[in-house]
């Protein structure tokens, strides 16, 4: 992973991709009538220090790429971020990740250009999207004053609005993964996360094609639909 | 430096990677392969039913491993107008084998069973894998049964059926009389070649350079093809139409070697060199098994010719070391089991004449043998089963004959137990004044046996249904034969007794298709005998009786009830090959056991197995299944 950081950051100060900045990164998408089978899709995982994205930070980041329904194992990225000056003995034992692992890290600012330029303005999708669209969008900021808003999808919405009588017995992560009887190498690692998180996608892309759903927008309207459905109950 | 290496390797790289070492072939590839594996994979998913691989998808381009969930082979069986499943493929499995090796596409409609994930590579890694990993190689062609079978029936079919020996297939080539070769340069018109080839009466010629190198073979074979495809006139010089770089080994390979090497790449000819590549000699597929006759046919011979019981005793451990060398080559479970019948037929006959010129009772009697040995099944462990059928001559009642022959069995019953036929713990023997019968009593047997029996009592008996004559005229016993075969056709009680008592021994396997173990005390043990073999045997030989089919032996009442309808031929042959192969597995542990030093048992534990072998042995239990559930479709039971 580091080594693709290298080569990538070698070509971009040699002019091949750009200058070190943003302006030549890709666009994000919006939700129009590309074909989910045509699309490729990110499915990100954040580990961070904490809960608040106000005073959290960021220390892992995995993601995979969903192209064609299908989960791409050379397109991913896996990376743990250099944050020296952060205290993160709160959810070190969460993630298995010690400080000494992050000194080893990378220089912040390369590997979120490199993350943009990677995610190519694809949507992004993750479990509880909310928060890492949050940390994602609050670090992308700071570090790199970068304010483009990508298309988030949250996979915790996508598997109830295919699967609406599944008894999971809960809406964590977890339940679904057992719900569909998936083994996740390693919990709480951002790539592993990351990868269970896809392989829920896949499942319910499939059912999607099922139904008729064939473009990022009828995606993105039904689960909008399913959501009202939601608050309405809610009330 | 590798756990280093594999540190530096993303988390979800290193997950699969470790995902596949729990499974074969991958188990045994090294990591950097894995590595390769794991990042060229897609991970997909298929729900419940969905079509993962269908004959219509043209030629496979993909090779895919079950990650979690199953898949089944789905086939159309045209006479019932439904769907069968053909074969299921769990985690861990890999799949397709035979059509990705082969470049066509598959021939079976693979299908989700279960919400199923699969890892899956494109054909470039799998080459890339395949030519640079020897397991996964290995793997691959092992498992193509397409291929296993052309391996197996070449070497099996030449070398055992022409009796292999014991040793013949590890003769070094160079003891081998190399035929002089007859070469030619690559210049030489095709014309002249072909010629050369017709003036030595030969199929090949090998073109070599001025140092003697060989370069090229050609063959009567490619002469046809030049001419079929029209490649060009025959003074086109040889050069342009040979094969080039031909397959060759040293002179100190065996002829196991050559014949593999042969079988695998469908080669009939190889060229063997010395050290410095120079052509010594051809050695041609011909060759090779023509030197193998030998030891069969001389070990039967010397035991049939053998004037002392003691010769005979002491030629029994020939016929292990026989047995032990043909399942080394791998030889056909089916093919061995007959061998080692005929050798035992061989002995008894043996055993028969030499007391009958010591001690000749008087009477003619037909010696029959009955259960596996009736149906010509047997393996190193075997019992004695056996009886007498005479005829009672004219003034002498049938206990005046007994009084005459059960001393004499009683010598053969005993002598055979020196001959390492153990004796029979249910009497079953000929000494037995109850299995020492005319045949007007054998008849009579018979008719209370078909008309009153009990499931009890079935069970013991079920064996006599499988006779066979080993000595003596066999007019009697096949006279016997159709009147009870036409009264078990008639009684289709008998019949549905027969099935219900069929169906009392079920295949261990548990809903899961994980392995039903004997029980709590023998943990891991599963009985191939019993659990295994057993299933097959009995739910075939009600269909046999059924149906008129008057052979005894398992295998070829299958192909007879195929040949007459009963059996679907692909199930035939998919009740075949399961049978053998439980079969193979049971006799490799008893030569396991033999060389171990302990009694030989029908146990096994499957851990002890490779997980290929472990995989065929829970298809083969699938396979048990499905041929009981056609008994229980037929008997409605």
């Amino acid at each position: 992973m580091l080594d693709y950081i290298k080569q990538w950051l070698e070509r971009r100060r040699a002019g091949q991709i750009g200058a070190h900045e943003q302006d030549n990164l890709p666009a994000p998408k919006s939700a129009g009538d590309q074909l989910l089978s045509d699309s490729r899709l990110i499915v990100l995982d954040l580990e961070t220090t904490g809960l608040n994205a106000a005073k959290d930070e960021v220390i892992a980041i995995g993601a995979v790429a969903i192209s064609g329904g299908v989960i791409h194992l050379e397109d991913q990225f896996d990376l743990i971020l250099r944050r020296p000056e952060l205290d993160i003995s709160e959810t070190v034992l969460i993630h298995g990740i010690g400080p000494e692992a992050l000194t080893q890290g990378h220089e912040t600012e390369d590997a979120l250009l490199y993350l943009l330029d990677w995610m190519n303005g694809d949507p992004v999708l993750a479990y509880h999207s909310a928060f890492d669209q949050k940390f994602l969008e609050k670090t992308l900021r700071v570090e790199l004053g970068y304010t483009q808003q990508h298309l988030w999808i949250d996979v915790a919405d996508l598997l109830p609005a295919f699967f609406p009588d599944a008894k999971t017995g809960g809406k964590r992560l977890d339940n679904w993964a057992d719900f569909f009887g998936l083994e996740v190498s390693e919990r709480h690692h951002a790539a592993a996360d990351a990868l269970a998180t896809a392989e829920l996608t896949l499942v319910a892309l499939n059912k999607a094609g099922k139904e008729d759903v064939k473009t990022l927008k009828e995606l993105n309207d039904k689960l909008r639909y399913h959501r009202r459905l939601q608050n309405m109950h809610r009330f | 430096m590798a756990s280093n290496q594999d540190s530096n390797r993303p988390q979800n790289t290193r997950a699969i990677m470790s995902f596949l070492r729990e499974h074969a072939p991958f188990s045994s590839m090294d990591d950097a392969h894995l590595a390769h594996f794991a990042e060229h994979a897609t991970l997909r998913f298929f729900a419940d039913g969905d079509e993962v691989l269908s004959p219509d998808d043209g030629v496979v381009k993909r090779f895919y491993v079950v990650k979690q969930g199953r898949i089944r082979g789905e086939r159309h069986n045209e006479k019932e107008d439904r769907t069968e499943t053909t074969f299921e493929i769990s985690r861990g499995e890999c799949f397709p084998l035979a059509a990705i090796i082969g470049e066509r596409p598959t021939r079976t409609l693979h299908r989700a069973d279960g919400d199923t994930f699969c890892l899956s590579i494109e054909q470039d890694a799998f080459i890339t894998l395949f030519s640079e990993s020897d397991p996964f190689r290995d793997f691959c062609l092992r498992g193509v049964s397409s291929l296993l079978d052309q391996v197996n029936q070449r070497i099996q079919s030449n070398a055992m059926a022409s009796m292999g020996s014991s040793n013949s297939l590890d003769t070094p080539l160079e003891r081998y009389a190399l035929r002089n070769p007859i070469v030619c340069s690559p210049d030489l018109p095709v014309r002249k070649a072909v010629a050369r080839m017709h003036e030595n009466n030969v199929g090949s010629i090998i073109i070599t350079d001025d140092n003697r190198h060989p370069i090229g073979i050609f063959t009567l074979r490619d002469l046809r093809t030049m001419i079929a495809e029209e490649k060009g006139p025959l003074d086109t010089p040889v050069r342009q139409v040979m094969t080039p770089d031909p397959c060759r080994l040293p002179a100190d390979a065996d002829a196991f070697e050559a014949a593999m090497l042969m079988a695998e790449h469908h080669f009939a000819h190889l060229c063997v060199v010395d050290d410095e590549q120079r052509l010594i000699g051809v050695v041609s597929e011909r060759d090779l098994f023509a030197l193998q006759r030998v030891d069969l046919v001389n070990l039967a011979r010397t035991i049939g010719t053998a004037t002392h019981l003691r010769t005979l005793v002491s030629l029994r451990s020939d016929v292990s070391r026989l047995v032990d060398a043909m399942l080394a080559h791998g030889a056909d479970s089916g093919q061995v089991v007959k061998i080692i019948t005929t050798l035992n037929d061989v002995t008894v006959r043996r055993v028969l004449e030499l007391n009958l010129k010591k001690n000749d009772p008087g009477i003619p009697f037909t010696w029959l043998t009955f259960g596996s040995e009736g149906r010509q099944e047997q393996t190193l462990l075997t019992d004695q089963d056996n009886g007498i059928l005479f005829r009672t001559p004219e003034g002498m009642t049938e206990e005046q004959v007994r009084e005459k022959l059960l001393p004499f069995a009683q010598t053969i019953n005993k002598e055979l137990a020196e001959c390492g036929f153990t004796l029979c713990k249910g009497n079953i023997m000929a000494s037995n004044p109850k299995l020492c019968l005319s045949d007007r009593e054998w008849d009579d047997w018979f008719i209370r046996f078909i008309d009153a029996s009990t499931p009890q009592n079935l069970v013991y008996s079920s064996i006599f249904l499988d006779m066979r004559a080993v000595f003596g005229p066999t007019e009697p016993l096949h006279e016997l034969l159709e009147k009870v075969l036409a009264r078990i056709r008639k009684n289709a009680l008998f019949q549905k007794m027969l099935a219900g008592n069929a169906l009392q021994r079920k295949p261990p396997l548990t809903m899961f298709r994980n392995f039903r173990y004997l029980n709590e005390e023998k943990k891991h043990a599963l009985d191939l005998k019993r659990q295994g073999l057993a299933p097959f045997v009995e739910a075939v030989r009600v269909f046999a009786l059924a149906n008129g089919v008057e052979t005894a032996n398992t295998l070829e009442r299958m192909e007879e009830l195929a040949k007459r309808g009963v059996f679907d031929p692909k199930d035939a042959n998919a009740w075949k090959e399961a049978y053998s192969l439980i079969q193979a597995i049971r006799m490799r542990a008893h030569q396991e056991m033999l060389d171990r030093g302990e009694e030989l048992t029908n146990y096994i534990d499957p851990d002890d197995l490779n997980p290929l072998d472990r995989r065929i042995l829970r298809e083969s239990f699938r396979q048990a299944q499905r041929l009981q559930q056609k008994l229980e479709v037929t008997y409605q039971l």
